[in-house]
């Protein structure tokens, strides 16, 4: 069931700046990372989901309601972790609580006090003296105080310190466990890989690529790292590898006898049959990395284009 | 409609600049009946004969000398500061500043935000005005308790003040529900009012000035005419119907338009 849905959404702020023809659907329980550099169009988007935007053409729906037309009804499940945090500043953290508390007719404030523990919030001074990592940490607070069944994420752990940023993703997984469905906006690579389950990169304004993570990880070839026991065996292995197709030849050194080897899943058992017949001392696999598999959106040279190595 | 909680935390964080300006009006208006003394404002008279602040000193009744000094100089310009300062910090600063977003995040309407914010700053002028009417009633029997004095006409004064004052804070209002930045909100919400306030200042300093009270919204507060038993009332039916016209319009805008959060 898709809970948040983007059709072709465009929002045109000019200077080529803005959303542009923009669809994306997140499904129910599902935890769907937007991926994309500062200025891509992440907040834009986020703007339409939340009902602060009226998109110029496209529809952006929340639980099936528009969400400009149904704002406030969509907030009563929602929560929202803006990207730049800017929290009313005569406030204290305890008495900015107490009023989303009640403008969200929250009464039972158990759950308040363990995301409180749990993310180490001091909110009893005055929000003007907070460090910015205590501001996120009462944001966040505030985010999920009401357990929301649908999130909304942006940027969510920039100004944390590492230690939390670890401790939010963990959070966000567990909160995944729990059935929520999330959209989570960032431009780290490292925590949309820890969490999300689809991904879309966005660039100037364009959805350039969308993707289920592990439909993308059946299909993404495997690189492994293996050395040979002597030089007779090595150069053998070479020449076999060479001479198949499936199996592709990415590095080798005759000193020490190390290859590295491309192949893709289907030909995995080939591969090893191959192997089987040979002295091999190590043999490791070398993790797949979303960052390297998509560094090359994040080049302001690529738009279509050819990459410029 | 309205939100106690929203209203409390606008309460809590622009009643002290309110209590300022209310406690400085209300000095400023007791000072004045406290000093006035019509035989001295007679010599004073004598001294500017022929100058252009003769118009200005001519009559020599309390309310006449209040309705030429506190009713068209200090008894407007405070409040208007009070509510260029109030309206923005009200709506367009918290557009500015982002803050906006977290009560839009909760299950409120953004009308109900909009007439929450609206309600706090009519109800909080027409305290003020309560307040200071009281202070200039007591202050009346205090120290002109041998001068005759028509309560009805000084409260009149008032009532036309306050409704020249509602009708500039739906200016400053609508401006900032329609901007997104505090500069442009500022910028007509404080720059209108202003202007408003020194062409009408200009047009009684100066006779050959006088078309300027042809633009400025502070002449349907026409103090001469609550003075003199003319007819004010359609004049200040103006001044309310334009605050109305203002405050719905501020709604509707505010319903309508994208909030960059
Ligand atoms: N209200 C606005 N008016 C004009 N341009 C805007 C506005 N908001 C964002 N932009 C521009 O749109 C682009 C996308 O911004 P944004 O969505 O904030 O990016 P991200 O969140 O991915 O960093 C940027 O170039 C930004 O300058
Ligand atoms: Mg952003």
């Amino acid at each position: 069931m898709t809970v948040i849905s983007l059709e072709n959404v465009t929002k045109d702020y000019g200077h080529g700046r803005g959303i542009f023809d923009v669809s994306f659907n997140v499904k129910k329980g599902t935890v769907y990372g937007f991926l994309g550099p500062n200025g891509a169009g992440k907040t834009t988007a986020i703007r339409h989901v939340m009902g602060f935007s009226k998109s110029q053409r496209g529809i952006v729906t929340v639980d099936g309601l528009d969400s400009w037309t149904n704002a406030s009804t969509i907030q009563e499940s929602l929560g929202y972790l803006p990207g730049e945090v800017a929290l009313p500043e005569n406030l204290t953290g305890e008495q900015f609580i107490q009023m989303m508390m009640d403008l969200r007719k929250v009464n039972d404030d158990t759950r308040c006090k363990k995301l409180i523990e749990f993310f180490e919030l001091e909110a009893s001074g005055k929000i003007k003296r907070m460090s910015l990592g205590m501001k996120r940490k009462l944001a966040i607070v505030t985010a999920f105080m009401h357990d929301p069944d649908v999130l909304v994420l942006d940027e969510p752990t920039s100004g944390l310190d590492p230690i939390m940023q670890q401790r939010f993703i963990d959070f966000v997984k567990e909160e995944k466990k729990r059935g929520k469905t999330i959209l989570l906006s960032s431009h780290i690579f490292t925590e949309v890989d820890a969490t999300c389950d689809e991904i879309s990169i966005i660039k100037d304004g364009h959805l350039i690529s969308s993707f289920n993570k592990q439909e993308l990880l059946k299909i993404t070839e495997k690189v492994f790292n293996l050395t040979i026991q002597n030089e007779t065996h090595f150069k053998q292995l070479v020449q076999k590898i060479e001479t198949n197709e499936a199996i592709h030849l990415l590095f080798k050194n005759e000193q020490t006898k190390e290859l590295q080897i491309g192949c893709y899943p289907s030909d995995l058992s080939k591969f090893i049959k191959i192997l089987a017949d040979f002295p091999v001392s190590s043999f490791n696999e070398i993790p797949f990395s979303l960052e390297k598999h998509f560094m090359k959106f994040y080049d302001r040279r690529v738009g279509g284009e050819l990459a410029w190595q | 409609m309205i939100n106690g909680t929203i209203f409390k935390q606008t309460l809590r964080s622009n009643v002290k600049l309110w209590l300022m300006f209310t406690i400085v009006l209300s000095i400023l208006q007791v000072v004045m009946i406290a000093v006035f003394d019509a035989s001295t404002l007679e010599n004073v008279g004598g001294l500017v004969e022929g100058t252009p602040l003769a118009g200005l000193l001519a009559q020599t009744t309390l309310l006449s000398m209040l309705a030429s000094t506190f009713y068209s100089i200090h008894g407007v310009i405070f409040p208007i500061i009070f509510i260029i300062m109030t309206a923005n910090s009200l709506i367009a600063s918290q557009v500015d500043r982002g803050s906006m977003a977290y009560l839009l995040s909760t299950p409120t309407k953004r009308s109900t935000i909009i007439m929450t914010q609206a309600i706090y700053l009519i109800m909080a002028l027409i305290v003020m005005f309560l307040i200071e009417t009281v202070a200039g009633i007591v202050s009346i029997q205090v120290f002109q308790s041998d001068t005759d004095i028509v309560v009805s006409d000084f409260v009149m004064l008032n009532l036309g003040l306050l409704l020249l004052m509602f009708a500039i804070s739906g200016i400053s209002f609508f401006f900032s529900s329609y901007c997104n930045l505090t500069k442009n909100s500022l910028a007509f919400g404080a720059g209108i009012p202003i202007a408003f306030f020194l062409f009408h200042l200009l047009s009684t300093v100066d006779q050959s000035l006088d078309v300027l009270n042809y633009f400025t919204i502070n002449a349907l507060f026409d103090t001469t005419a609550i003075l003199e038993g003319e007819n004010y009332w359609w004049k200040l039916s103006v001044l309310l119907g334009i605050g109305i016209v203002l405050y719905i319009a501020s709604l509707e805008v505010f319903k309508r338009k994208d909030l960059p959060l």
